[in-house]
């Protein structure tokens, strides 16, 4: 048995885990530190007896005892020991009740919807799902979000106390708050992906790990809820994007744009199931963000060069994107959309708008993707000056290597021979 | 997204918290000092609290600095290394979720006598599109 497969199995059972012991005991934060000693136990157990038959009976009755134990040694004090051993769970918790054969399925679903909570930033669902429904250790997710172990330690720590003075419970939320609330996960789920994706150059383990783990949780949502539109587009999504990621990086880990890529290094698996999802989902009544950028995804994945790309096609469903979610991003990616399909012009005629304000305040993709339309114009001065601004205001390393790449190459052209 | 705060100031005799030893901060009224502490502690102890503060350092006296310039090689000499009168007196680098809140958490380290900066740290990641 190696360490992979043991990650594999506590992956694969840590939500049911957690989720049978909150339905159980309640107390998600005790709960929750209760598992992770399990797999502490399980980790060290396991390597020299091998994976029980039965993981998950195994994992629920070992955290038992655990919660138990910490909660003996809290009321200790208090003299209420009794009290709590009646709570010891008999034997019937490996299975699941048989008045329940679906309460374990869920259990992913509530767990995740649970971590979701609206109580919780964003940064904080994310780092609670990735910790308790997606089993990393807080040195892992530490190491994906460039902090340190203790910093992420107090975030997480932080989350729990937030969610035990909201009250919150591992009960599914009433049916009108539910749309609202699996939109959260969706939104953490693709936060988690793009942290992935887009950390580092994508090539130390931790930043697959995400990806990974992001496709892995959309894939459980897609099996709780498949009629669910969105959750199909997100999987879809991922899986076009991560597609890419072999080729998305040259020989010094410097990023290469869509444009450059080597297609032949794509994953042609990857890509055959995202393209089924989103023939699947889209025809189907009103579309969601995620199936259209999905759907703009598959559009590149089915192109063999970016000149060879159905730009017509991409223009369209940008269209639609800018109605369904507007955003500054969406609208400069229109742009670059309509400068291929159309010529520069008509793409520049979208960014210009957006150029009110002073300079330094816009994003830098405004910049970047101004500076591109205007070389294709010829408009070399101009888009010598935009790719400047742009390099000065970007946060990214790799980025910012490309633009003064771009900048300098322009530089060059224009000296006299 | 990461940045440092840099907090340059000029006390005499060279201490922390640099307030304590600026003329600036001590020409302050007793309870005006006493509510900008306090506002200042309560930050910080949010930021520690909530994982938002990653890393904070109070820096030694400038002259004891070492200065190292290259001239066919290392040339080292003593310090300070600006010739100016404020020196960098300590850093806090923050992860937040914005540049409003950033600018938000800055405001509040500002304090007579010293000039703080914020400064955008880079990162190693970046997107493909």
């Amino acid at each position: 048995m190696t360490g992979h497969d043991l990650e594999d199995v506590w992956r694969r059972e840590v939500p049911h885990v957690l989720g049978s012991l909150v339905r159980r005991y309640g107390d998600f934060a005790g709960c929750e530190d209760a598992v992770q000693e399990a797999l502490i136990t399980a980790a060290h157990g396991w390597s020299r007896t091998g994976i029980p038959d039965h993981p998950r009976g195994w994992l629920i009755r070992v955290a038992s005892r655990r919660l138990i134990d910490a909660r003996r040694s809290e009321q200790a004090r208090s003299e209420r020991e009794l009290a709590v051993a009646a709570e010891e769970p008999p034997d019937a918790v490996l299975a699941p009740p048989a008045d329940q054969p679906d309460a374990a399925a869920d259990d992913t679903l509530h767990a995740i919807l649970l971590c979701c909570h609206p109580a919780l930033t964003p940064e904080s669902q994310v780092a609670l799902t990735l910790r308790a429904v997606a089993g990393l250790t807080t040195a892992q997710i530490a190491a994906a979000f460039l902090v340190p172990e203790r910093t992420m330690a107090q975030r997480i720590s932080r989350a729990k106390a937030t969610l035990r003075s909201a009250g919150a419970t591992f009960a599914p939320p009433p049916a009108d708050e539910l749309p609202d609330r699996v939109a959260a996960v969706l939104q953490v789920v693709y936060l988690i992906f793009n942290e992935g994706y887009t950390a580092s150059s994508g090539e130390r383990l931790v930043d697959r790990l995400l990806t990974r783990e992001a496709i892995r949780l959309a894939r459980e949502l897609h099996a709780r809820l498949p009629s669910h539109r969105e959750t199909a587009g997100l999987l879809a999504l991922m899986l076009l994007t991560d597609a890419r990621s072999s080729a998305r990086t040259d020989m010094r880990g410097d990023l290469i744009s869509l444009e450059h890529q080597d297609r032949s290094l794509w994953d042609k698996a990857q890509i055959s199931e995202g393209i089924a999802l989103v023939e699947h989902a889209l025809p189907r009544g009103r579309v969601g963000a995620f199936q259209l950028q999905a759907a703009i995804a598959a559009v590149h994945a089915e192109a063999a060069s970016w000149t060879d790309t159905d730009w017509p096609q991409i223009v369209e469903l940008y269209r639609m994107l800018e109605k369904v979610a507007p955003s500054q991003t969406v609208t400069l990616n229109l742009a670059v959309a309509v400068g291929m399909a159309d010529g520069p012009l008509d793409g520049l005629a979208l960014v210009e708008p957006l150029m009110g304000a002073s300079a330094a305040a816009h994003h830098h993709r405004l910049h970047a993707v101004r500076a591109h339309l205007l070389e294709m114009a010829g408009r070399t001065e101009e888009a010598a000056d935009a790719y400047a601004t742009a390099a000065r205001l970007t946060r990214s390393l790799p980025e910012q290597r490309y633009l003064n790449g771009r900048l300098n190459r322009l530089s060059a052209a224009q000296l006299p021979d | 997204m990461k940045y440092v705060i840099l907090i340059h100031s000029n006390p005499q005799p060279w201490g922390h918290p640099t307030g304590d030893y600026n003329a600036e901060f001590q020409a302050l009224p007793k309870d005006e000092q006493k509510r900008m502490e306090r506002e200042f502690y309560a930050l910080l102890g949010e930021l520690e609290a909530n994982g938002e503060l990653v890393h904070g350092e109070a820096l030694g006296d400038p002259a004891t600095s070492k200065i190292y310039r290259w001239d066919g090689g290392p040339i080292a000499t003593d310090g300070p290394y600006s010739e100016f009168k404020e020196h960098l007196a300590g850093f806090f680098l923050i992860d937040v979720a914005s540049q409003e809140r950033a600018e938000q958490i800055a405001t509040v380290f500002a304090s007579p006598g010293d000039t703080v900066e914020l400064r955008p740290a880079m990162w190693p990641g970046g997107d493909d599109q």
